[in-house]
């Protein structure tokens, strides 16, 4: 492509604009794809249930340590359905481009996305491109629409759940939270703290293979705190979470102590959280421990039939309320 | 987990106590202090006589209203950017429904509105923007003035203004134990603020009104050390300033600091919210600094006619959980009109809000 800089021709479907596809976005999506194509055929799997799942990306800024926006665009999807109990297989990507975007930002994006598409086992399979003019976008927005497969036997869904499952983390909890706040520069802080974005796929299909798994889901916006009310308030049991089994890394405790913020509510992009009956949950962390970025999972609660509301035990025997997110994390004044 | 064998080992010194059947109130002054027990769960491990109190210890639920007003109607009205700490943006004001009644809701009427999280924050928004007049909304304790103090001293802009709106800590104290009833036995001092202004603001406690004190950090073991200081002194029937952050806290504290904030600020009488005026507790800029003041430059905003201006919402009792006269959940509109969703009072807004804080802590 000529132009260093996105413009609003890049997006009026002539020769501009199919200069840009072939030149920035197709490198990076299946060789076999054709993009002369209004729609693609998506072999069926006979025999699977087909799952469907969409997600939008805003984040800012596009880049932060460990990923950038276009991993955050084929995880956010394919981490819903590998939680529901799929394997997904196909995505569409929509791009939305702000006018004046470096195309050499596009590139780096594009590339993120390529790498998670080909890490996660996904063919795009559809897409589309839009340039908007300057001030009405923040650079890129990505939509992704994803299909996955699941065997109908899979049963995986808060209603299992009984008093007395155990509720099981992938790894810590907290960091991509952390690495956002910290990309964004806006307290003048810097540390090593990389986002977890990651497919959670190697985790779920661990999950699916052991019987006891009753649920998962990945804790991105709200944190783990959030899922944990999702869970509480469909099962009315009680949740009961033991504080110093949680894994927050101790980068991510000092920046939460410093700035007056909870782990908890911290989001996470590629971690899992199961609830597994009692008997099998030993077994789904000593498994999950051992895949690659699984060291730290950990049991760190449970359900109980006698409480209402989620509870954290802390370490020195007390406990408290985690009550329900409420609004933005604002700092604290003093 | 060094912290956490150091707290258990002072939860069991507190248990070897030989404490009274009657209840002993301890008292802190600050948000931090009131969090990190409700977080830690603090109140369940001790024994149950002994009650923890939260005081005058929240800038946010403390800041007059019709500072707040002032600063709502400046950024409406004249064409600035205004800048606050984030949690004053959601403190409510007494205006009707159709009016702005936060720094919130007048962003969302459009007024150019931006939380920051510290001084250096609103002298680079101001830097960013060299032709607009930005006014930075300064509430806070000692331990916020200070940088705000270090912000005028050495970072001076001429599109910076301030409307500042601070607040010293120890005068609500001595107001409290001047009174007839203080309402608490014991105090733990706010270790921030003596990291800044020095340990020896708080021996008034001891030495003139013969109340158990201590300085804590914000850590349980610290404040664990510091319960144990001030019930080993009330059973002993001693009184005396202990220091329990001795990492950070030393009898003079930062000097540096303060010899900064004299030169920026002079100390007034100010008003507290729901309180009324508490002799030389609050921060004004000085003759040199007048200059950057924003009440300089806008209308004062006081407008005699509004209705309940200055003071706290109808029925809502933010005052007298300040004053550790009652506890949140007494409150008659506690987790009913008031939540941290739809804030009533103060208390109810800010983390650093005995309210907010016990509600979020599950104390019902």
């Amino acid at each position: 492509m000529q132009d260093k800089y996105i413009r609003l021709a890049h997006g009026n479907g002539g020769r501009l604009m199919r200069e840009l596809i072939d030149s920035l976005i197709s490198p990076y999506l299946p060789k076999d794809l054709d993009t002369t194509l209004d729609a693609s055929p998506v072999p069926v799997r006979s025999g699977m249930e087909m799952l469907m799942s969409t997600d939008s990306f805003t984040v800012q800024p596009l880049f932060f340590p460990g990923g950038n926006i276009g991993h955050l665009a084929v995880h956010g999807t394919v981490n819903d359905l590998a939680v529901s109990g799929a394997e997904p297989s196909h995505l569409t990507l929509n791009l939305v481009l702000e006018e004046g975007l470096a195309a050499s930002e596009l590139e780096i994006v594009m590339a993120g996305f390529a790498e998670a598409a080909n890490a996660a086992g996904v063919k795009v399979c559809a897409g589309d491109t839009k340039v908007v003019p300057k001030g009405q976008g923040s650079g890129i927005y990505m939509v992704t629409t994803g299909i996955g497969w699941k065997s109908p036997e899979l049963e995986l869904s808060m209603h299992c759940i009984q008093a007395g499952d155990k509720i099981v983390v992938s790894g810590s909890v907290g960091d991509h939270g952390i690495a956002v706040m910290m990309a964004r520069e806006q307290f003048g802080l810097s540390g090593d703290v990389k986002s977890d974005a990651a497919c959670v796929l190697p985790f779920t299909r661990v999950g699916r293979d052991i019987s006891g798994v009753r649920f998962m889901r990945d804790p991105t916006r709200g944190g783990v705190a959030t899922v944990l009310h999702e869970l509480q308030i469909t099962t009315e049991l009680g949740i009961e979470i033991d504080e110093s089994a949680v894994p927050v890394k101790p980068a991510v405790r000092s920046v939460c102590d410093l700035l007056g913020y909870d782990p908890y509510y911290l989001a996470c992009e590629g971690r899992v959280v199961a609830v597994v009956a009692a008997e099998h949950a030993e077994a789904l962390v000593a498994q999950w421990r051992a895949l690659p970025d699984g060291q730290e999972a950990a049991i760190i609660g449970e359900f109980v039939a006698a409480q209402d509301g989620v509870w954290l035990n802390t370490p020195l025997g007390g406990q408290r309320y985690l009550e329900q997110l409420e609004d933005e994390p604002l700092p604290r004044i003093c | 987990m060094k912290n956490i064998t150091e707290a258990k080992k002072w939860m069991h010194k507190i248990k070897e106590l030989d404490l009274p059947d009657t209840p002993i109130r301890i008292m802190n002054v600050c948000g931090g202090h009131e969090r990190s027990i409700t977080h830690a769960g603090l109140r369940g491990v001790l024994p149950e006589q002994v009650e923890l109190v939260p005081g005058p210890g929240c800038p946010v639920c403390v800041c007059p209203e019709e500072d707040v007003y002032a600063a709502i109607q400046v950024s409406l009205n004249h064409d600035v950017t205004l800048v606050a700490f984030g949690d004053m943006l959601r403190v409510p004001v007494n205006v009707p429904r159709s009016q702005a009644r936060s720094l919130e809701e007048a962003k969302a009427k459009g007024a150019d509105i931006r939380p920051i999280a510290s001084p250096m924050e609103a002298v680079a928004i101001a830097d960013a923007n060299p032709n607009r007049t930005v006014v930075f909304f300064a509430a806070g304790f000692e331990t916020t003035m200070a940088p705000v103090a270090a912000m005028l001293a050495f970072e001076e802009r001429p599109n910076l203004k301030v409307l500042i709106s601070g607040r010293l800590t120890w005068p609500a104290v001595a107001l409290l134990l001047d009174s007839d009833s203080p309402g608490f036995d014991c105090l733990v001092a706010p270790g921030h603020v003596a990291t800044v202004m020095g340990g020896d603001e708080w021996r008034f406690v001891a030495e003139k009104h013969k109340l158990p004190a201590a300085v804590a950090g914000f850590e349980p073991d610290s404040l664990l050390a510091a319960f144990y200081s001030t019930l080993r002194q009330f059973t002993e029937g001693s009184a005396f300033l202990d220091n329990c952050y001795q990492e950070l806290v030393t009898d003079e504290g930062n000097q540096p600091a303060q010899s900064i904030m004299q030169r920026v600020f002079k100390v007034t009488d100010a008003n507290w919210r729901g309180i009324g005026i508490i002799p030389q507790s609050g921060f004004e800029l000085a003759e040199a600094y007048q200059h950057l003041d924003a009440r300089n430059d806008y209308p004062a905003y006081h407008e005699e006619a509004r209705q309940k201006a200055g003071e706290n919402p109808p029925g809502c009792d933010c005052a007298q959980v300040v004053l550790a006269k009652i506890r949140p959940n007494e409150c008659r509109l506690y987790g009913k009109a008031c939540t941290p969703r739809t804030p009533y009072g103060p208390c109810m807004v800010s983390d650093e809000g005995a309210c907010r804080i016990w509600w979020a802590g599950g104390l019902r």
